[in-house]
């Protein structure tokens, strides 16, 4: 009995935790003037500010890939106007209280390395199916072509066969 | 495309990042496809519409193609 009722304690604690805290998901791009070897350093304390400053828990993330960006944006830094055509793109997926959400955003308003970014309400699991879909088209394009090898080969073999059978009864 | 190709692919959660997928629900210039063009479920064209409008803010995909 004990341990029946531990286990429900315990999903009640679960079932507490996730109303209290929500899925988010931050994407960001990162200023283009990092150096390559800096952006680990930017992304860890970015990282650190989620998970320390505003109690989150990440769930998945992505390093900063620079990117060549669809459009220039404009930033302006005390008050000096920059432009950008590429940036390091990177997100990251964690758990978070609502109201620590708008902290953050505070916070990341005033960050002068990030030119832009975009918090959304998301899901726990992986949302990213692209590369999946594209292995499985390629293996059952794969699988058909050696099915028509397989058919092509046989009849010859046939071939091959009978005149071989032939070679027998002449002799 | 006359079936959704979301739920034929069984993609229950259509993500801004996934640049590929959404660039085929565009026009030649950038445009977002219509319901009618797309053949997608309306709950799934709600979806795509604001993660097109995402990827967008993100320079992810073009506002205008010239």
């Amino acid at each position: 009995m004990k341990l029946i009722q531990d286990m429900e304690i315990k999903d009640k604690n679960e079932i507490s935790e996730d109303a209290n805290s929500r899925v988010y998901e931050l994407g960001y791009l990162l200023v283009p003037t990092i150096a390559g070897e800096n952006i680990p350093a930017v992304y860890g304390d970015l990282k650190d500010v989620i998970t320390t400053n505003f109690k989150g828990e990440i769930i998945s993330d992505e390093m900063p890939k620079q990117m060549t960006l669809a459009y220039s944006m404009l930033k302006v830094v005390s008050n000096v106007r920059s432009k950008f055509d590429s940036a390091y793109f990177g997100w990251v997926k964690f758990n978070m209280d609502p109201e620590q959400i708008v902290e953050l955003k505070k916070h990341l308003d005033l960050d002068p390395n990030i030119i832009r970014f975009l918090i959304i309400k998301t899901v726990k699991e992986n949302t990213i199916a692209t590369k999946r879909f594209v292995e499985r088209s390629r293996g059952v394009k794969r699988t058909f072509t050696v099915k028509k090898s397989d058919e092509a080969l046989t009849p010859i073999d046939k071939e091959e066969v009978d005149k071989e059978i032939d070679a027998l009864i002449a002799n | 495309m006359k079936q959704d190709y979301f739920s034929a692919n069984n993609i229950k959660y259509i993500d801004y990042k996934d640049t590929d997928i959404l660039k085929r629900f565009l026009n030649g210039n950038g445009k977002i496809m219509s319901h009618k063009r797309t053949g997608v479920t309306s709950k799934n064209q709600r979806q795509l519409t604001s993660a097109i409008k995402h990827a967008r803010f993100l320079g992810l995909l073009p506002f205008v193609v010239k």
